[in-house]
């Protein structure tokens, strides 16, 4: 055995053999040198040597090595490697036979193998070897070489002095490691459970036991691994060998099963990742303690040994407090707050008094400002902290911070952006399928692409370029995001998270949008960033403000909130008074923008949230071009201007004014401001047409009425028709001969039969297909809803005209009458009262009295032709406004359709002709409840009603 | 056990004292190392100057197997010990030998291979 052959052995298992050939290789090529010229015998030389490596039996070899450099441990011997011996060495041809003998050695048993070695020594093997080396290579005469032992030796030695470092270093490459896997003669790896917490320990204390036992224990190795709680890996080759070593263990659970780890899955036990994090300088940190928690600082030095690092970071500094606690004075305990970060100003400490010491560091040079044991320079403060107290570990600055980091030597470190920083901070599933990229380091540089799937760590992606494969698969780590100026993007993550804008410019890794709400530019990462076309603020609400409200400015112009931004709250708003415009406001907690401009010319401006005077709330009606009412949430079209054709719901109205809302609109928000006259709103007729509608309905029913308007088209139906009839009875009745259609119905005293408003009373503003717009008497507040939400409040007129008080006295002598003589009595009654009370009430106050008789008329059911029908409708009337209504669907319809009807039940249905037989009967027999009487009456005007309604 | 050698020092805690030779990987205590050096480095001279140890050991390692039979085992041998004596190891450090004890290694002719970096 040669000791060259030992140094070799302490290289890997695996390397070692490398070693040798590449030894044995140079070997060779001195040889060759020498004798000048034998290159056939090389080249077959070293084929024979490649296929010993990969003989089988290549681990035995091994472990045959191992032996024998255990014994070179036991030994101790440190010297045994100094220089002195490799003086000492057999000849370089020595190694090639001791190689060659390994190779022989293949069947050789390990113990036997071993005791070889060790007996050996060297003496005697090289004979056996050389002949056979003969054999093996014939063309290498031994002789000639060893005349040159001694020049040759040196030669390698000074070839390895000068290269065995880099050989040392060179990392074991994975393909060695693969020899090394293990197989089924390799002993197996069991999982034992152990108690929590004490892995370590019990895998130490397996060791204690065998070394306290000897050879007993037939266990190889025990493993704890510090991300596996709760068991252990023993080495052995059998089960029972780990039982044994498991017996009278105090943490092993050995009762509990014992499991075998495949084969397979043997490595992935050992593999374990360094959990160490690769601090290195420009490592952008977080502080994990003290003042500086959460802070940002640069890792500026590593001491991997002493687990420290150097950081720079910007001071959090109370020069004031610092001030007073070097000159003596008291310093308030409790620490209330934590001084903002700001870079030291040294001349700012020193107008304190306090004393700066310029220090140059030995280790490297750089001068610093030393202010009570604090190391400044260039503002920055530098700390050396244990490792411990700072987080290396998903590390996203933000570019803000960045920039802080920056401003003290302005032309800066252009690593502000550090790619390796951007890299770790990456999230999994960055990058997704239709992503643009581009390729940011290798030698693809700057090739750009699109993702077309995503595995582990790889990006498959297409390529741009021609003449490439249609798929690359890229390392993750080598890919950025890519924008092109006029995206328009979203901020995902950082301070500007959730901003939108338009990409500006990119740079490398970095994009500058233009910010959607303030205009601003931003600069983030294209990391950050995703393409959307959603045109965001984030916030939607500030003060009393919130996003697309319509705000009244300072200054008396108006517009809508169209963003709101955490830092900048933008109104779109517009509008000079007089001038129509869209009015885009932007608000910005502290300041934000009004957009002025006319409806043209939208402007867009800035406005600080003071300068919002108040919201407007108002519900404001506006007339389109054809005279349609304009009212918020209708569709109108834009006619003309440079949003003409647009169309969309009117979210405001204000002076004339319409902001519509597009959502294919792309700027303001959507918003687009226009003048109510250059709209139509979409859908409606044209204005007469429209008010025709209603008096159509009117005009079939009643045919012999005089409407003004001329039939429309005929009605489709839908509405019941009594509730069209009590509707136009209560408009004809109050405005009869005036305006016609449903602007005749404008201004009818209504009640709200349901809903929230139930009770309410009010006045028709605007009747628009089936939906009345009301506004509330009491609270001056328009609602909107459907016909047969609301009663014809007729008496609602009446308190209004003045009709009302004297009805009332009549009315409420009217009962007692009522009940006794209800049957014969009422109806003269009521009909005497009535008659000429409703003539009093309208005709004073209404020119259309006088159609109205012919109207009655008219009516083969009135008042003269059915003296006997009339006792039912009048108290109908007389109770509730709508009843004429209910005459019209329940009482006039039959009237005219039936004369018999009207003759025959005269007597006995005097209150309700069709409505309610039963109940009438029953309240006509009873003359003795008065109790029950009033409210036949009144219980019959509602059931007139409910129909109306 | 297989191997004639003599077993390494064995831990005498499993807490934050222990650290682990940068270039053999052996886990001992920081007083272990002071006292007796690493027995697979002898060339590092920690017991002669306590220096040495900070600067040859870490408490920053991960895993640790108790390699009874370093000959005869695969996990061993998968780790590259398998030439070092009996002993407590740990599965990965996470530093590199400093440059200077490198380059020791380099004239003691002894293989030093620096932590893979993850």
């Amino acid at each position: 055995m040669s000791h060259r052959r030992r140094d070799m052995d302490d290289l890997g298992p695996g390397e070692e053999e490398d070693e040798d050939y590449i030894d044995e290789e140079e070997d060779e090529e001195e040889a060759d040198a020498v004798r000048s010229g034998k290159a056939g015998g090389r080249k077959r030389q070293r084929s024979e040597f490649i296929d010993d490596s990969a003989a089988e039996d290549s681990e035995e070899e091994e472990e045959d090595d191992d032996d024998e450099d255990d014994e070179d441990y036991g030994g101790g011997g440190g010297g045994r490697r100094g220089g002195g011996h490799r003086k000492k060495k057999k000849t370089a041809s020595q190694f090639f036979d001791e190689e060659a003998q390994v190779d022989s050695d293949e069947d050789e048993d390990e113990e036997q193998g071993e005791d070889d070695f060790i007996v050996d020594g060297g003496a005697d093997l090289p004979d056996e070897e050389d002949a056979r080396r003969m054999h093996r290579r014939p063309l290498l005469p031994r002789e000639e070489d060893q005349e040159d032992v001694e020049e040759l030796e040196r030669t390698i030695q000074q070839r390895y002095a000068r290269s065995s470092h880099t050989e040392y270093d060179e990392e074991t490459t994975d393909v060695e490691q693969q020899a090394l896997l293990p197989s089924v003669r390799d002993p197996k790896l069991w999982m034992v459970k152990c108690a929590i917490g004490h892995e370590r320990e019990v895998a130490v204390c397996l060791m204690q036991k065998c070394i306290d036992k000897g050879t007993e224990l037939n266990i190889r190795s025990a493993i704890a691994l510090d991300h596996l709680k709760n068991y252990i890996y023993i080495e052995a080759d059998k089960e029972a060998h780990v039982r044994e070593a498991c017996k009278g263990m105090r943490n092993i659970y050995a009762s509990s099963k014992i499991l075998i780890v495949p084969i397979k899955e043997m490595t992935d036990v050992l593999s374990v990742e360094s959990k160490a994090i690769d601090l290195s300088r420009d490592t952008w940190i977080r502080m994990k303690t003290g003042n500086y928690k959460g802070d940002l600082a640069k890792v500026v030095d590593v001491d991997n040994v002493r687990q420290r690092v150097t950081v720079k970071l910007i001071p959090r500094i109370d020069l004031q407090a610092l001030a007073n606690k070097l000159e003596g004075r008291e310093v308030p305990k409790k620490k209330t707050f934590n001084p903002p970060p700001r870079f030291m100003n040294v001349d700012e400490a020193r107008e304190m008094h306090i004393r700066v010491e310029r220090r140059r560091d030995q280790m490297t040079g750089d001068y610093f400002e030393n202010i009570n044991g604090m190391m400044f320079k260039d503002g920055f403060l530098y700390k050396n902290v244990s490792m411990k107290s700072i987080s290396a570990q998903n590390i996203q600055p933000s570019f803000d911070e960045l920039e802080k980091f920056r401003q003290p030597n302005e032309n800066g470190d252009g690593d502000v952006a550090s790619l390796s920083t951007l890299f770790a901070n990456r999230k999994k599933g960055h990058f997704m399928k239709g992503d643009r990229v581009i390729i940011v380091k290798g030698d693809l540089k700057n090739l750009k692409g699109t993702v077309e799937k995503v595995e582990e760590d790889t990006v498959h992606i297409k390529p741009k370029a021609r003449g490439l494969p249609s798929t690359l698969a890229v390392s993750e780590k080598e890919l950025c995001k890519y924008f092109e100026p006029g995206n328009h993007v979203k901020v995902v993550s950082g301070a500007t998270e959730g901003a939108t804008g338009m990409v500006l410019t990119v740079e490398g890794h970095l994009v500058n949008i233009v910010s959607d709400t303030t205009k601003e530019v931003l600069r983030v990462f294209s990391d950050n960033v995703v393409e959307s076309s959603e045109v965001t603020s984030g916030i939607t609400r500030i003060g009393d403000y919130e996003l697309h409200d319509l705000v009244l400015l300072d200054n008396m112009s108006f517009g809508v909130i169209i963003r709101v931004e955490s830092e900048a709250f933008q109104v779109i708003s517009i509008i000079q008074l007089a001038r129509s415009a869209r009015v885009d406001v932007d608000c910005i907690p502290e300041f934000s923008f009004v957009l002025k401009g006319v409806p043209d010319r939208p402007e867009v401006a800035l406005v600080r949230l003071r300068e919002i005077k108040c919201k407007i709330e108002k519900k404001i009606f506006a007339q389109d071009r054809v005279k349609n009412t304009i009212a918020v949430k209708d569709v109108v079209k834009i006619l003309e201007g440079s949003c003409k054709g647009k169309q969309g719901p009117v979210e405001h109205i204000y002076r004339g004014i319409l902001f519509i809302y597009d959502r294919h609109h792309l700027e303001h928000a959507g918003f687009i401001c226009a003048k109510s006259q250059a709209c139509v709103v979409v859908g409606a007729r044209a204005n007469g047409d429209r008010n025709g509608h209603l008096v159509s309905r009117f005009s079939q029913l009643k045919s012999p009425a005089r409407v003004p308007q001329p039939p429309g088209k005929p009605h489709g139906g839908g509405l019941p028709i009594s509730v069209i009839n009590a509707l136009f009875a209560a408009a004809s009745g109050r405005n009869w001969g005036g305006r016609g259609g449903h602007d005749a119905l404008i201004g009818t005293p209504i009640k709200v039969r349901m809903g929230p408003y139930k009770g309410y009373k009010g006045r028709v503003v605007d009747v628009k297909g089936q939906t009345v717009r009301v506004e509330m008497d009491a609270s001056m507040k328009v609602v909107t809803g459907k016909f047969e939400a609301f009663l014809c409040a007729r008496d609602s007129s009446r308190y209004g005209s003045g009709s009302e008080t004297p009805m009332h006295p009549s009315r409420t002598p009217l009962h007692p009458y009522m009940t006794p003589m209800r049957d014969p009595g009422a109806t003269p009654i009521h009909d005497g009262m009535r008659t000429p009370m409703r003539d009093r009430a309208w005709n004073p106050y209404t020119p259309m009295s006088p159609p109205r008789d012919p109207w009655e008329d008219a009516n083969p059911a009135s008042w003269g032709s059915s003296p006997q029908y009339q006792p039912g409708s009048p108290p109908s009337r007389t109770y509730d406004a709508p009843t004429p209504g209910g005459n019209y669907s329940e009482a006039g319809t039959p009237r005219d359709s039936s004369p018999a009807y009207v003759n025959a039940p005269s007597p006995y249905l005097p209150s309700t002709p069709g409505g309610q037989p039963p109940m009438t009967p029953s309240s006509a027999y009873l003359p003795g409840t008065p109790g029950g009487q009033p409210m036949t009456p009144g219980s019959g005007g509602l059931d007139i009603m409910s129909p109306v309604v | 056990m297989g191997s004639a050698a003599p077993p390494a020092q064995i831990p005498t805690s499993f807490g934050h004292e222990l650290r682990a030779c940068l270039r053999c990987r052996l886990v001992k205590t920081y007083d272990q190392f002071r006292e007796s050096g690493c027995e697979n480095c002898p060339f590092f001279k920690m017991d002669e100057d306590h220096e040495h140890v900070v600067d040859c050991t870490t408490p920053n390692f991960t895993g640790i197997i108790s390699v009874m039979d370093p000959s005869r085992s695969w996990a061993a041998r998968w780790l590259r010990i398998g030439k070092f004596v009996p002993g407590c190891y740990t599965l990965a450090v996470s530093e590199a030998l400093p440059e200077d004890l490198q380059n020791l290694c380099q004239d003691e002719r002894v293989m030093y291979i620096p932590p893979k970096r993850v």
